[in-house]
C-alpha cells in the first residue's frame, strides 16, 4: 500500500478479493483462456442469421413512428391527428397527454427535478425530441401518419452554448428545477492549493471536447406485445435489462412479475444502448395503449436525433503543477459538460473520470469541480469510455504541455511519473484503487514496436527537404473496468437509491448426454464475443471442446442477478460467474464418479471432458457417463444428492467499498486497472489541413488475456472510434439549435480509408482480484487514441503555433492556425 | 426513412419518357442510378408524384467513340468511365476524375446523367464536363437540343432541363494527345463530396508556354466553375510553380460557399486555391511528360 489513508476494514476488503480470486489449486498452466479463437457468434452473423431486432416476426404485429421535434426549444400549443387518423391503416395517434396520464416518469438517475417521458409533455426541449407517436399497420403508412399531424409550438428561446445556459436571463429548460444548472460539485483530494503554490510549473488548458456518439450499424429498437395473464412482453436490443426492468415497469404502472424482457442480440453497441430504456419503455406503453404488439424501431434519423446517446460535451479550464524536474504534483480540473435537456444517468460519466482521475502518474493532489448543465440539445448517454477518456485527454494534453515546457521528451516525463509496479494495489486521491500494473513494460513494448529515432530523423529530414510536415505523438492512459454501481451516486449526499451491487450471474447445465448449456442473465449479444468468452472459460474448467458449449440467454422473468455489458466489466464478471458455478458443478460431478468408482473425491480431477484419479487417468468416467447417472440412475448417486447436473452462480463486483459519508474518500468503485501506451507518426498537409497516418503503434495491458483476436479487436475498433472522435465526428447544433449531424452525409464515421494501420502489443499484468487475472478491455484504443492525434498534429505543425483544443480537429481549423502564423511570420518581416 | 406513396413507371423508350415528363412536369422525378434520389425519398425531402425509372432504356446505355467526341448515354454507369480503356485513352482527366465519386459501389449503380442532373456543385462529372467543355444532349416534346456545359448548370443543385425535357447523352472532347491534366480534391474522408476539388487541363507549345488551359472547380460556389481569371494568367506564360502558385490565388475571389460544419468560407478560399495550384502543376507535369515523349 502506498497511501497514508490505510484503515482495517478497507485492507479486509483487499484482503478478501485477494483471496477470493486465489488460484484453487496448481492449474495454472491454462489451454484454452489466452488461445487465440475464432467467435462462435460469427457464423450465423456471416450467414445473415443474426436475429436482430427488426427481423422478429409476430402475428398481428403494427409499427411506430416519431413525430420530432423540429423546434429546439417550445412548448406545444396543440397536436391535431384528424388527417393522421382518417388514413387507411392508421391505428392510433399517442402523445406526451398519454404519457402524462397513464404512467409515471421514465426512470432516472438524475434529479427528479428534471423528469422525462417517452413524448414530450408540455414542452419540447430539443430537435428530435419525441413528441407523437403514430401507430400504423406499416412503417411507411405510420410515417405517412406522421406527415399528416399538425402539431403547433409556441417557440421559446433556444439554449444552446452552456456557459450562456447558466446566465440568469438563459430560458430555463425545466421551470421544475429551477435553474438550467443541473448538477454541481467540487472534489479535492489532498493539499491542492498547496501543490500548486509549491510548483516549479504549472500549466494550464482551456479546452473542449465535442460531442459523439457510438454508431452502431442497428438502431435501438423494441417490440412491446401484451401476453398472457396480463404480461406486456417486451424484446428489446437494450442491455442490462435485468437491472432495470423493475424500473420499466414502474413506468408503466405495472408489477414488476407483469413485465418481461426477452433479450434480442444487438447489431453493435459502443455504449449506445446501455441501459437504453426509453425505446422498450415507449414501445410497451404504446403495445399497451392498442393492445396489439407493437414495433418501434429507430430508424437512422431518429437514433442520431434522439436516441439519447450522445456522449461527453465538455468544457475545461485544467491545470497540472509540476516540480522543475518533471515530476507531477497535482492537478486541478474544473469542467462544464453539456449535458442535453435531461439528465438520465446523472453525472456517472465524471464518476468514471474520477475512477482513474490521475492517469498513470503518481501523484495525491487533486482537485475536480464539475457542472452539468442543461441545453436544448439531445441528452447524454454512454459511449465507449464513458467520460473516463475525455479526462485522459485533458490529462495528456497537460503532460504533454509541461514535456514541451520542460523540454523532456513524451517518453521521458511519463517514465518519471509512473506508479511503480511494486506501488500497487495503489489507491489514487479519490478513494478508488488500481490493482495492478506495469507500466514501464507497457512504455517499453510499444517504444521496441516502432523506430522513434529514425521517425525524428526522418520529421527533420522531411522539413527541410521536402517541406512537408510529420509529427510524432506518445500518450501513457489508463484503462479502467468492471464499474460498481456506487459511482452513479456518490455525487449526492442524500442519494434516492445507494445501490452497492452490480452482479452478474451464469447456469452451466450438463445435459443427460453430457452436453454442455451455459445460461447468461443480463443481456443478449450486443456485437461482441460473449458467447465466445463463457464457451472459452467453461472449456477451461471441464476441457471440452468451446465449440460444443451452447449459448443461450435468460428473459427477465428467468434471469438471475445481472449488471449487463458496460464499463468492460463483461468478461471479468462473467468469467467469475461461470467459474463460480463450473467449481459447483466439478464437485458434484467428482462426488458422483467417487462413489461409482469407490475412490475418495479428494484423489479425483477433472481433465479433457473427463473425472478421473489423479495419477491414473484410466480410472475414470466420461462426462457423459456421469450426467447419465446424474439424471437416470438416482439410486446410483451419493445418499443426499438430489438428480441433474445443473449449477448456476452470482458473481458479485470482486472487490468494491463505501464511499465515506463526508465524501472525502469515494470508496473503491473501478479497481482493475488496464493501461496502454499508444504512438502514432502521422502527416499533417499545413495548406489542407488533411492528415496521413506514417505509423501507428497500440500495446494495451489488461490483465491476462482470455482471446487475444478479439482483444486486438476492441483495441483496433476503439482506436477508429477514437480517430472518429478526434477527427471527423461531429453532433453539431447550430446557434438556434437546429441539429446539423442528422445524416451520415453529415456525421462523419471514419472507414477503413481514414483509419491507421495498427501494430498491437498486449502485456499482461494479472490482476489479484479476479478470477484467472482477467482486466476487462473493451473500451481499447478509445481511451488513448484522441490524445496521440492531439499530440501527433501538434508536433507536426509546431513551427505555426498549432495546438489542439478543440475535438474533433478539423481541416478548417489547422488551416486557420497555419495561415494566421504566416500572417505573423510576414507582419514580422516586414 | 420511408418514402410516400408514389406512382411508378418504366417507359422502353425516351419518347415514352418525354411524355411521361410532359405529363408529370415538376411533380415526377426520374431515376437513374438513384444514388441521390433514393435517399432524397426516404427521408421524404423528395415527395414526387410519380418516379420515372428511365432504367430499362436501351439506348441511353450506349458509349460511342466519334471522331471527335466520345458520347456517353446518360445511363452509362460511372464505374465504365472508370474502368472502361476507351475512357481513359479519349478522355483521361474524366476516367480520374470518376474515381473520387462516392465509393465503388455507388459508382456501380451511379449514373453519368444522373450525376449531371443533379447538378450538385460538389461533384466531380460536373466540374469534369465544365472543364473539359462538354455538351449535354436534351430531348424534349419539340426534339432534342444541345447545350454547353457552361450554360447547364443554372444555380444550386439547377439545371437548364426543361420539366418536360429528359438529359439523354453528354459529349466529351477528345483529349489531344500532348494535352496534359490534373485532378486534385479534398475530401473529409475518401468518398465524400469534395470540400474544394480542381480540375486541369492544358497543352504547352513548343517553348513551354501555356497555349491552352482550362480549369474547372468543385464546390467553391452553387455550380461548377471554370477558374477563368487564373486560365487568363497563366495562358501564354511559363507554368514555374512560382507563376502557378501565384495565379492559382485567383481563385480566392470566385469562392463563394458561405461557412458550413465542415469548411468556412476562408478555409475554402485557401483549399480553392491549394487545390488549383496542385492540379494545375499535376497537368503541367503530365504535359512536359507528354512533350518529351
Amino acid at each position: 500500500m502506498t497511501s497514508d489513508t490505510t484503515n482495517d476494514a478497507f485492507n479486509d476488503a483487499l484482503a478478501r478479493a485477494a483471496e477470493a480470486a486465489a488460484p484453487s489449486g496448481g492449474q495454472v498452466k491454462r489451454k484454452y483462456i489466452g488461445r487465440s479463437m475464432k467467435r462462435v457468434e460469427d457464423p450465423r452473423l456471416l450467414t445473415g442469421r443474426g436475429g436482430f431486432i427488426a427481423d422478429q416476426k409476430i402475428a398481428g404485429l403494427t409499427h411506430a413512428a416519431i413525430f420530432r421535434s423540429p423546434v429546439a426549444h417550445g412548448r406545444i400549443v396543440s397536436i391535431d391527428a384528424t388527417a393522421a387518423l382518417a388514413i387507411p391503416g392508421v391505428i392510433a395517434v399517442v402523445t406526451g397527454e398519454d404519457c402524462r396520464a397513464k404512467m409515471n416518469p421514465c426512470m432516472n438517475f438524475g434529479p427528479s427535478t428534471i423528469p422525462q417521458y417517452p413524448l414530450a409533455v408540455d414542452k419540447v426541449r430539443y430537435v428530435g425530441e419525441a413528441v407523437v407517436a403514430v401507430i400504423a399497420d406499416t412503417r411507411y403508412l405510420a410515417e405517412d401518419g406522421v406527415d399528416a399531424l399538425d402539431v403547433e409550438f409556441e417557440e421559446l428561446p433556444p439554449v444552446v452554448n452552456p456557459f450562456k445556459a447558466l446566465e440568469a436571463d438563459a430560458a430555463l429548460l425545466h421551470e421544475g428545477h429551477g435553474s438550467n444548472l443541473a448538477y454541481e460539485r467540487s472534489f479535492t483530494f489532498g493539499e491542492v492549493d498547496e501543490a500548486f503554490e509549491r510548483a516549479d510549473l504549472v500549466v494550464s488548458d482551456t479546452l473542449h471536447w465535442g460531442r459523439s456518439a457510438g454508431m452502431p450499424l442497428e438502431t435501438t429498437g423494441a417490440i412491446g406485445k401484451p401476453g398472457l395473464n396480463g404480461v406486456l412482453e417486451i424484446y428489446c436490443n437494450s442491455m442490462n435489462f435485468s437491472y432495470f426492468v423493475w424500473l420499466i415497469a414502474t413506468a408503466l404502472k405495472l408489477p414488476s412479475n407483469r413485465v418481461t424482457i426477452n433479450p434480442v442480440p444487438a447489431g453493435g453497441s459502443f455504449g449506445s444502448k446501455f441501459t437504453a430504456h426509453k425505446v422498450p419503455t415507449l414501445a410497451g406503453f404504446l403495445a399497451l395503449q392498442v393492445n396489439r404488439p407493437v414495433s418501434y424501431v429507430e430508424d437512422r434519423l431518429d437514433h442520431l436525433m434522439n436516441s439519447d446517446h450522445h456522449a461527453s460535451d465538455r468544457y475545461y479550464e485544467a491545470k497540472l503543477a509540476l516540480t522543475c524536474d518533471g515530476t507531477i504534483v497535482g492537478m486541478d480540473v474544473d469542467v462544464v459538460d453539456d449535458y442535453g435537456a435531461y439528465l438520465q444517468f446523472g453525472v456517472g460519466t465524471h464518476g468514471n473520470a474520477l475512477s482513474q482521475g490521475v492517469g498513470p502518474y503518481n501523484f495525491n493532489n487533486l482537485r475536480y469541480h464539475l457542472r452539468a448543465v442543461l441545453t436544448n440539445k439531445c441528452q447524454q448517454g454512454a459511449y465507449r469510455g464513458f467520460g473516463s477518456e475525455v479526462h485522459n485527454w485533458v490529462l495528456e494534453r497537460l503532460v504533454d504541455q509541461a514535456a514541451e515546457k520542460l523540454g523532456m521528451a513524451p517518453e521521458v516525463i511519463r517514465r518519471k511519473n509512473f506508479i511503480q509496479p511494486e506501488q500497487f494495489p495503489h489507491k489514487i486521491p479519490g478513494g478508488n484503487l488500481y490493482d495492478s500494473g506495469d507500466y514501464e513494460a507497457v512504455l517499453d513494448k510499444a517504444l521496441s514496436m516502432i523506430d522513434l529515432e529514425h521517425w525524428r530523423k526522418e520529421k527533420k529530414r522531411l522539413r527541410e527537404e521536402e517541406n512537408r510536415y510529420i509529427g510524432i505523438g506518445l500518450v501513457t492512459t489508463q484503462e479502467r473496468s468492471v464499474f460498481s454501481s456506487t459511482e452513479f451516486w456518490y455525487w449526492f449526499d442524500e442519494p434516492a437509491f445507494p445501490i452497492t451491487s452490480s452482479p452478474e450471474s451464469a447456469t452451466i447445465t450438463i445435459d443427460p448426454s453430457g452436453e454442455f448449456q451455459v445460461l447468461l442473465h443480463s443481456q443478449a449479444m450486443w456485437g461482441n464475443s460473449p458467447e465466445t468468452v463463457a464457451a472459452m472459460v467453461v472449456a477451461e474448467e471441464f476441457g471440452v471442446e468451446p465449440d460444443k458449449v451452447n449459448i443461450r440467454y435468460a428473459d427477465s422473468a428467468h434471469a438471475l442477478p445481472g449488471t449487463g455489458p458496460g464499463g468492460s466489466r463483461f468478461t471479468v464478471m462473467v468469467t467469475g460467474a461461470i467459474r463460480g458455478a463450473a467449481k459447483k458443478l466439478q464437485k458434484k460431478i467428482i462426488e458422483i464418479a467417487a462413489h461409482t468408482l469407490e475412490v475418495p473425491p479428494e484423489d479425483m480431477e477433472i481433465t479433457d471432458a473427463r473425472v478421473q484419479v489423479k495419477g491414473a487417468p484410466e480410472v475414470g468416467l466420461s462426462l457423459g457417463e456421469v450426467a447419465a447417472t446424474a439424471y437416470f440412475f438416482a439410486l446410483n448417486l451419493p445418499p443426499g444428492m438430489t438428480s441433474g447436473l445443473e449449477e448456476q452462480h452470482t458473481y458479485d463486483h470482486p472487490l468494491t467499498t463505501l464511499p465515506s459519508p463526508d465524501r472525502s474518500d469515494l470508496g473503491i468503485f473501478y479497481p482493475i486497472m488496464g493501461h496502454n501506451c499508444h504512438i502514432a507518426v502521422m502527416e499533417v498537409d499545413p495548406d489542407t489541413g488533411m492528415t496521413t497516418w506514417l505509423d501507428y503503434v497500440a500495446v494495451h495491458d489488461a490483465g491476462t488475456i482470455v482471446n487475444p483476436i478479439t482483444l486486438g479487436g476492441h483495441v483496433t475498433g476503439g482506436t477508429a472510434q477514437g480517430v472518429g472522435t478526434a477527427l471527423l465526428e461531429e453532433l453539431a447544433y447550430d446557434e438556434d439549435g437546429q441539429f446539423k449531424s442528422s445524416t451520415f452525409l453529415d456525421y462523419l464515421i471514419p472507414t477503413a480509408n481514414e483509419i491507421p494501420a495498427m501494430k498491437l502489443g498486449h502485456v499482461e499484468t494479472p490482476s489479484p482480484y479476479t478470477e484467472y487475472g482477467i482486466k476487462g478491455g473493451g473500451e481499447g484504443g478509445r481511451m488513448a487514441t484522441p490524445g496521440v492525434i492531439s499530440a501527433a498534429i501538434d508536433d507536426a505543425l509546431r513551427e505555426f503555433g498549432m495546438h489542439v483544443q478543440n475535438l474533433p480537429v478539423k481541416p478548417s481549423d489547422i488551416v486557420a492556425t497555419v495561415l494566421a502564423a504566416r500572417e505573423q511570420q510576414k507582419e514580422q518581416r516586414s | 426513412m420511408k418514402p410516400p406513396r408514389f406512382a411508378y413507371y418504366d417507359p422502353d423508350t425516351v419518347a415514352e419518357a418525354v411524355e411521361l415528363k410532359a405529363r408529370f412536369e415538376t411533380d415526377a422525378v426520374v431515376l437513374a442510378g438513384g444514388q441521390s434520389l433514393v435517399p432524397m425519398l426516404a427521408t421524404r425531402l423528395a415527395k414526387p408524384d410519380a418516379l420515372l425509372d428511365i432504367n430499362r432504356i436501351s439506348s441511353l446505355q450506349q458509349l460511342e467513340v466519334g471522331p471527335t467526341h466520345v458520347e456517353f448515354g446518360a445511363l452509362v454507369r460511372q464505374y465504365q468511365l472508370e474502368t472502361d480503356p476507351l475512357v481513359a485513352r479519349n478522355v483521361p482527366l474524366l476516367a480520374a476524375v470518376t474515381h473520387y465519386i462516392g465509393h465503388v459501389e455507388n459508382r456501380h449503380r451511379g449514373t453519368v446523367g444522373g450525376s449531371l442532373a443533379h447538378a450538385d456543385s460538389a461533384a466531380e462529372l460536373p466540374t469534369a464536363a465544365v472543364t473539359l467543355d462538354a455538351e449535354m444532349v436534351i430531348e424534349g416534346p419539340a426534339g432534342r437540343r444541345v447545350e454547353a456545359a457552361r450554360d447547364f448548370f443554372a444555380g444550386w443543385m439547377t439545371s437548364t432541363i426543361a420539366p418536360d425535357e429528359l438529359l439523354v447523352a453528354v459529349r466529351f472532347p477528345i483529349t489531344p494527345a500532348d494535352a496534359g491534366w490534373g485532378f486534385v480534391e479534398v475530401a473529409r474522408r475518401e468518398g465524400d463530396f469534395a470540400l474544394a476539388a480542381a480540375a486541369a487541363q492544358l497543352r504547352l507549345d513548343e517553348a513551354g508556354r501555356v497555349s491552352e488551359i482550362a480549369i474547372g472547380l468543385a464546390s467553391i460556389s452553387d455550380r461548377p466553375l471554370r477558374a477563368t481569371e487564373v486560365e487568363a494568367q497563366l495562358l501564354g506564360q511559363l507554368p514555374t510553380a512560382d507563376a502557378v502558385a501565384v495565379a492559382a490565388r485567383a481563385i480566392e475571389e470566385q469562392v463563394t460557399a458561405s461557412d458550413d460544419m465542415h469548411a468556412t468560407h476562408s478555409y475554402r478560399r485557401h483549399l480553392a486555391a491549394t487545390v488549383t495550384q496542385r492540379a494545375v502543376l499535376e497537368a503541367v507535369g503530365r504535359a512536359q511528360e507528354g512533350n518529351r515523349s
